[in-house]
């Protein structure tokens, strides 16, 4: 068996799947920030109309 | 023979022979079960060729001598060993099949549902698991973490980060994902069951979602690419061609190009693709004990994957005020859009007033952006 330097692998495996969930979780509130800023734009535009 | 020239019979070995019937196996699943016939048409008809032996396909030049089979760092001499070197090791196809990939998906359900997001990178627990098992089997942290992307049920992520990270698993990696990906409807249903109850399974979800306007289809490539590759840099390459492609699709303006990604270009790519990586499964370098490790280890990936999902989606169940069906957790897995479809299968089993497939499809394309994260995350780590 590999010598494991468990530590790297802890910042590889914890680290990288903590990472991947939190630029996953930003990706969705700039998405959702983003699409309440278009619909309510929309909204107030339709209603100026 | 007659001293003229001399014919293959004498140089197949059994280990050619035994190869020549797993390309058989992969195009019989490819034509009769219709399990990506894509790829594994290719891919099976590939290990066919290379395995006829002194066909020199793959011949490459390693300090001035002919291999026979592809050698990583020699000069490649062989058609299909040149396809490979430029395409794979110079990391053309897959990115450029991320081009088309892009082009070819509609963003609508992630952007109507963004939480679903969330269940894209639940489904990556399975990537970080198998890397785990797979150091524990004797593996180097970097073929690890190519073992453990096939997980993430993205072949043209596997290649990528395989070829970067452990090159000489870059054809049993490759070969694994795409097997189980065309695998899809068999593996999933299990584990889904073991984790849901019928009660859960059969939660309604309306069918409708919010409307999403153009102009939110024509920010999401951009503002995604800028948030992930900021975040990610070395997602780069698959990141900017997938939200590229995917620009070219909803722009409106570019639909020749958009045509060309998704199907002409996405048509040649798959070919060479598929008939490189077949054509690198030479007995000498598939014919090993870490090979079958590696397609073990790959299942258990795909395994955990889809079970994460299923969790975290019954997690986010408790804080819910309108519950989700837990079965659209499994579709985390990126192999789109068979995850997507099985759900909609077991949903409408279990409910049939139930039309799961458009709830899928956000989680089931989060899971490519989740895969391309997490390879980027490696890349920047260990690359």
């Amino acid at each position: 068996m590999m010598d494991v330097t468990w530590g790297e692998v802890a910042r590889i495996a914890g680290g990288g799947f903590g990472l991947t969930i939190l630029v996953l979780i930003i990706l969705s509130v700039v998405i959702w920030v983003v699409g309440v800023i278009i619909q309510k734009t929309q909204a107030r535009g339709e209603k100026t109309e | 023979m007659f001293g003229l020239y001399e014919s293959a019979f004498g140089a197949l070995t059994w280990g050619n022979i035994v190869m020549i019937l797993i390309g058989g196996l992969l195009i019989y699943l490819g034509i009769a079960r219709k399990m990506e016939p894509l790829l594994l048409v290719p891919i099976g008809f590939g290990v066919v060729l290379v395995n006829l032996p002194m066909g020199g396909l793959m011949e490459t030049i390693v300090q001035g001598e002919v291999q026979e089979s592809y050698a990583i760092g020699g000069e490649p001499a062989g058609v299909i060993a040149r396809v490979f070197h430029m395409g794979l090791v110079w990391e053309i196809i897959p990115v450029f099949i991320f081009l088309g990939l892009g082009a070819l998906t509609d963003f609508g359900p992630l952007i109507a549902n963004p939480k679903t997001l969330v269940l894209g990178a639940g489904a990556q627990f399975g990537v970080f698991f198998a890397l785990l098992i797979a150091l524990l089997a004797g593996f180097n942290i970097n073929e690890a973490c190519s073992i453990g992307i096939i997980g993430g049920a993205d072949g043209p992520t596997t290649v990528y980060l395989t070829n970067r990270l452990a090159p000489g698993l870059i054809g049993t990696t490759a070969v694994a994902a795409y097997t189980y990906m065309a695998l899809v409807p068999i593996i999933l249903p299990p584990i889904i069951k073991l984790l849901t109850t019928k009660k859960e399974r059969a939660i309604y979800m309306k069918p409708q979602m919010r409307p999403v306007s153009r102009l939110e289809k024509l920010l999401f490539p951009v503002i995604g690419a800028v948030v992930i590759i900021l975040l990610v840099p070395r997602s780069a390459p698959l990141m900017g061609m997938f939200m590229f492609g995917n620009l070219l699709a909803v722009s409106g303006v570019t639909e020749r190009l958009a045509d060309t990604a998704a199907n002409a270009l996405m048509n040649i790519l798959t070919i060479l693709l598929g008939l490189s990586v077949g054509c690198f499964m030479s007995a000498e370098t598939f014919l090993k004990l870490d090979s079958l490790t590696v397609f073990g280890l790959g299942i258990l990936a795909f395994a955990a994957s889809t079970a994460f999902g299923v969790l975290l989606a019954k997690l986010m169940n408790l804080f819910l005020k309108e519950k989700i069906n837990p079965m659209i957790g499994a579709a985390g897995l990126s192999a789109v859009p068979m995850a997507a479809r099985v759900v909609q299968r077991m949903g409408q089993e279990a409910n049939p007033r139930n039309f799961l497939l458009m709830h899928a499809m956000g989680p089931n394309i989060a899971g490519v952006i989740g895969t391309a994260t997490v390879a980027g995350i490696f890349l920047g780590i260990l690359g």
